[in-house]
């Protein structure tokens, strides 16, 4: 009997998604008022959170921010169930879903860098992250091939 | 499956997620639940003995300034931000004073809370803590002003704490600060002590307004008018000219 190994990358994504998910969470809550001071080390959280660029139409950045670390934290458990080792969308999610959340993070910090001059230690720190979490999604192109 | 991307353990991965998962859960939920649960002073709160004592009570009222120290006239007001008079003293009346003795160094508005009612609901303590609240990012007479403007808005609302946090959203306040303070029970202690000070002055009503020298007794005025004020400030000034 052989036991099973579930694919490192896939668990390493898993657990950057949750830390994401939980600094978006913590982001949110603050979006809503939902908490007093945003705590802030590095850098001038309240200037970027309480910026025009905080919001895209009624939702606070940090909304997505939750949707999008949710979504990759489903796919990669999934992804991680002996079930689930040779499917062929769950590469696929995980690929264009830490594609668009680089995408995402890397125009929030041009925001920050260029346009709100400003920065905030919890976006860096989820920006960290989706960079991260891309980088362990990379092996997932090898397995769109060996899925065929 | 390659090994460089395989062969991790399940059950120990399990493990690593849920401490993640629990630490997570933990720090997130006792900031928002610290903040939901911390004491959002709504009332006047108890000044241990102040009352009793007139000097002690005179140190820990804080009332809000506007002019020159120096100026020859202090022009004193008690006003309640639910008291319809007191918004017409407000955004009627003060201009004129403020564009004719204060900004011209003449005299110096000093401005005292007087909450009348006292009850949580009524949300006068907290309208009185919410510009303090605002003057702590040098915007008290901004906010001052505008809960003048709009006090049967707020009056009416149930869940004023929203309202006050608008306000300040809308005045371009730094909203984490501001809410902060807001959902905290500072400046408590200041309002509390502005409206025991009006008690011990034997005050019954809103808007009071007194004119004096800021040495000694000050006149209470009948009546807050600009003109009313205006002749009183001018007998100080006058009576000033002549001793010098």
């Amino acid at each position: 009997m052989t036991s099973y190994s579930p694919p490192r990358n896939r668990m390493a994504v898993a657990l950057l998604s949750l830390v994401g998910l939980f600094i978006a969470l913590y982001m949110l809550a603050y979006a809503l008022g939902l908490t007093g001071d945003v705590m802030c080390g590095i850098g001038d959280c309240e200037r970027v959170q309480n910026s025009p660029y905080s919001r895209i139409g009624p939702v606070p950045v940090a909304g997505f921010g939750v949707v999008g670390y949710l979504a990759l934290l489903v796919a990669t458990f999934l992804g991680i169930q002996p079930g689930f080792q040779n499917s062929r969308w769950i590469p696929v999610t995980l690929l264009v879903g830490c594609s668009l959340g680089l995408v995402f993070t890397g125009y929030l910090t041009y925001l920050e860098a260029f346009v709100i001059h400003a920065w905030c230690q919890w976006c860096v720190a989820s920006a960290i992250i989706m960079v991260l979490a891309f980088l362990a999604s990379l092996p997932e192109v090898r397995r769109i091939g060996e899925n065929r | 499956m390659s090994s460089e991307t395989s062969g991790g353990s399940l059950r120990g991965f399990y493990i690593v997620f849920a401490v993640v998962a629990v630490v997570g859960l933990g720090a997130v939920g006792y900031n928002v639940g610290s903040s939901a649960f911390s004491k959002t002073a709504m009332e006047p709160v108890d000044l241990a003995g102040a009352v009793e004592d007139m000097r002690v009570l005179r140190d820990m009222a804080v009332p809000v300034t506007l002019g020159e120290q120096d100026a020859p006239v202090t022009i004193i007001v008690f006003g309640d931000y639910y008291c319809n008079h007191c918004g017409a003293f407000s955004l009627r009346e003060r201009p004129r004073v403020v564009e004719n003795y204060v900004n011209t160094g003449k005299a110096r508005l000093v401005f005292y809370d007087f909450v009348l009612d006292p009850r949580p609901e009524a949300g006068t303590f907290l309208a009185a803590r919410a510009a303090r609240c605002a003057g702590d990012q040098g915007r008290f007479w901004d906010y001052h002003d505008r809960l003048y403007r709009s006090q049967l808005t707020w009056g009416m609302e149930s869940d004023k704490v929203s309202v006050f946090q608008e306000y300040g959203a809308e005045l371009g306040l730094d909203t984490g600060d501001f809410n902060a303070c807001l959902k905290s029970d500072r400046h408590a202690q200041e309002v509390s002590a502005n409206r025991e000070l009006a008690h011990a002055l034997g005050l019954g009503g809103t808007p009071m307004v007194m004119v004096g020298t800021g040495r000694g007794m000050s006149r209470r005025l009948d009546n807050y008018y600009f003109e009313t004020i205006q002749a009183a400030v001018d007998e100080i000034l006058g009576d000033t000219a002549t001793n010098q």
